[in-house]
């Protein structure tokens, strides 16, 4: 994805790689009110230092700034610097305390909404699922160490070109959730992750039945089919942890009375 | 298990929750990742891939969107693997499965317990907050993500003592049909949540076909091997 030549300044860059370390950190004080808020001020905070110049000797425009970016903000945390960026580049650029707010806030659904599309149930789903390959097929801890690594290359690149779209766009963020690298990427992590789970499904399978005897095998296909049709039909109220805990339960009463 | 491996897999398990919201989210908190790590502590990893890879499966159940309550099972998976490891054997997936679901629920319900004590937290400094005032806000941030660090730890104990008060009165107690079930019931649960996700998350739209070839191509690798 391409930047204007001169989109980060050498002066920007040790600031940014601050407010990018503190992204990590995002969501350390999630709560019901502010929901990200108070991380995604943290994580501005360094970018706003500038202005502390501005606004007299007390730095009046500097604290209303981080006051701002410490309000109610909730997206997909890995996408939360692009709003981090952009804000502190509009405080920069002296757009007014309202727009900036009225960004902030309408960055919240699309940047979740993408998010949750290209990672959560795209590229998490999908290397873990190529993980999960790897270790039915007898990689061992290979397999999970190379998801570690794969997974955070595209995690922390997310980050990275999230902070710094923000930055260079500012106000005029939404050219950058246009880039056509993301729009391609986006449209492609569906079938790719489906394709991968689909595939590990059944080796997964394999791989955690290898021990059972013949009438065990017959059950567990009985109780997969029964489990997953309650799922499907009763996903309101059923959850897996519900379900897994009910199984035990009622397998473990058969047990004890089974003479 | 002596106590230092304890406190080693108290410590793995207060990082895998850390991890889960707070801290970098790099997904260590992946059950897949803190299960083998935790048999790699024990000494053995094949019970700790096992697990992580069972447990994988109910995390597919699993979309962490905003507000939405979820299990933990990270140090779950940490206490599954305890668990099993040291009732190998006996009990083995079936004890981690009981162990590590009912630790999954008490890392769900103590998230949603930090939460309300993080917003009390906002509301008490919501006048410095709106001061700008930026030792306020920072201070704030690192209370939260401490009180995360005692939860996850909290969890993981919690779990601990799970493992070892089931090891002590359940290993014996059942006698093999009745641990085979047990076993049947553990891996049929996570398939079924595993299929019922990830069947959630393609939806009825084009990358259902995509899925299908998937499962397919999964199962001609099973027949040929």
């Amino acid at each position: 994805m391409s930047f204007p030549p001169s989109s980060v300044s050498t002066r920007a860059r040790p600031r940014l790689v601050r407010t990018l370390l503190r992204l990590f950190t995002v969501q350390g004080s999630w709560n019901y009110e502010r929901m990200q808020g108070i991380g995604v001020g943290v994580a501005e905070e360094p970018l706003l230092r500038d202005l502390r110049a501005e606004g007299g000797s007390d730095g009046v425009a500097y604290r209303a700034a981080v006051a701002r970016g410490a309000h109610f903000f909730n997206a997909h945390p890995y996408l939360c610097g692009l709003a981090v960026g952009a804000a502190a580049r509009a405080e920069h650029d002296g757009v007014p305390p309202e727009q900036v707010e009225r960004l902030r806030t309408a960055l919240c659904g699309p940047l979740g909404s993408l998010g949750d599309r290209l990672v959560w149930a795209g590229w998490l789903p999908f290397t873990s699922a190529l993980a999960l390959i790897g270790v039915a097929l007898g990689l061992g801890l290979p397999a999970v160490l190379g998801f570690v690594v794969v997974y955070n290359v595209g995690h922390v690149a997310l980050r990275w070109w999230a902070l710094r779209a923000g930055w260079t766009y500012g106000a005029g963020v939404a050219q950058a959730l246009r880039e056509p690298l993301l729009q391609r990427a986006t449209a492609l992590s569906g079938p790719a992750m489906a394709l991968v789970v689909g595939a590990a499904l059944p080796l997964v399978a394999q791989y955690l039945s290898a021990g059972f005897l013949g009438w065990a095998r017959v059950a567990l296909a009985g109780v997969v089919a029964g489990g997953f049709a309650l799922l499907w039909w009763q996903r309101e109220r059923l959850t897996g942890l519900r379900l897994g805990l009910a199984l035990l339960a009622l397998a473990a009463l058969a047990g004890w009375i089974w003479p | 298990m002596s106590l230092e491996l304890q406190l080693l897999l108290l410590a793995w398990g207060t990082l895998v929750g850390l991890d889960l919201v707070s801290v970098p989210q790099m997904m260590i908190a992946r059950p897949l990742v803190a299960g083998p790590i935790a048999g790699a502590m024990l000494g053995d990893v094949g019970t700790g891939l096992q697990l992580g890879v069972l447990f994988e499966l109910f995390q597919y159940d699993i979309l962490p969107m905003g507000a939405t309550r979820y299990p933990e099972y990270g140090p779950a998976t940490v206490a599954a693997v305890t668990a099993a490891h040291a009732a190998a054997g006996t009990l083995g997936l079936g004890l981690g499965a009981v162990v590590g679901l009912i630790t999954g629920m008490a890392g769900g319900l103590s998230l949603h317990a930090l939460r309300q004590v993080n917003t009390w937290a906002v509301r008490r400094a919501a006048v410095a907050l709106e001061s700008g005032d930026p030792r306020v806000l920072e201070r704030l941030h690192v209370a939260s993500i401490l009180r995360d660090a005692v939860r996850a730890a909290g969890v993981t104990a919690l779990g601990l003592v799970l493992a070892l008060v089931a090891r002590t009165y359940l290993a014996g107690a059942l006698p093999p049909h009745g641990v085979a079930l047990l076993k049947v019931a553990a891996v049929g649960a996570a398939l079924a949540a595993g299929a019922a996700g990830t069947l959630r998350l393609v939806g009825r739209g084009p990358s259902l076909r995509w899925f299908a070839a998937g499962v397919a191509g999964g199962t001609v690798v099973v027949w040929l091997r």
